[in-house]
């Protein structure tokens, strides 16, 4: 359009958040996977258990259940990119979302020895949800066009 | 419920993502403003503006009282605070979750040697 078209800065909307681990990329690229793995990792404070399944394939679904002491927390959602040991990206649907479809961003960026991994979680304005059903649709289980898959978020 | 708060928080996030509109509540926060004071404090038409004015007002980011022909614009920082909290929550939840796999992958070289 002009200057003033509309640019989605993630900076804005998305909650990004770092850790360095000392470990190589594809462990913990893996760990992202392995539904063992998450049900270990993925149970915050106050919840009991989790059970987790995962279709690590893209287009496969994932499902960790959190069980709390009094209430239940499923998340749910959709590998969009499996990139190992680079980068992962998945759909996530939860009570904290409300329902509504979010993207995660995992990318895992080698530093030395160490890793660093980067979480990027944003709300998926409704433009980026449809052009990504589009790309879906027309691509699926083609693992040779992760990269322009990943562009389009 | 969910689902209205949902969508309303998608309108904020969306509102939020584009830089004039950022500039816009940024000016609003100093004081109530017409329509016509904004299109004089940017660089862009009165008609585009106008547009990203509605989204402004459909994420519930302004109010509008309209006065004879003046339309007076002025900011609503609630649902702000809102998409601030759900950023916060997710902030914390994945600072979390990076510390426990961070656990458990060591844990998991530390068994294997």
């Amino acid at each position: 359009m002009n200057a003033a078209a509309p640019a989605v800065t993630p900076s804005a909307t998305a909650v990004v958040v770092r850790r360095t681990i000392a470990a190589a990329p594809a462990e913990l690229f893996d760990a992202w996977l392995d539904a063992e793995a998450l049900a270990i990792w993925m149970r915050p404070d106050g919840i009991r258990h989790t059970s987790a399944k995962a279709d690590a394939r893209v287009g496969g679904r994932y499902e960790i259940i959190m069980q709390g002491d009094e209430k239940t927390y499923p998340h749910h959602g959709v590998y969009r990119v499996i990139d190992r040991p680079r980068r992962l990206v998945f759909t996530w649907i939860s009570h904290g979302t409300e329902g509504c479809e979010t993207l995660v961003t995992v990318d895992f960026l080698p530093a030395g020895q160490r890793t660093e991994v980067v979480v990027t979680h944003e709300q998926l304005p409704e433009a980026a949800r449809e052009s990504h059903t589009k790309g879906w649709t027309s691509g699926l289980g083609r693992l040779d066009d992760f990269g322009s898959r990943s562009a389009a978020s | 419920m969910g689902e209205y708060k949902t969508a309303k928080l998608d309108a904020v996030f969306s509102a939020l993502g584009d830089p004039t509109r950022r500039a816009i509540l940024a000016r609003l926060q100093t004081s109530d403003a017409r329509v016509t004071d904004l299109a004089g404090d940017f660089p862009i038409s009165l008609n585009s503006v106008s547009k990203h004015i509605r989204m402004l007002e459909r994420a519930g980011l302004l109010r509008r009282s309209v006065t004879g022909r003046d339309h007076l614009l002025s900011l609503n920082a609630k649902p702000m605070a809102e998409a601030a909290a759900w950023m916060e929550h997710y902030r914390s939840f994945w600072e979390n979750r990076l510390a426990a796999l961070e656990t458990y992958v060591l844990d998991k070289k530390r068994k294997r040697k």
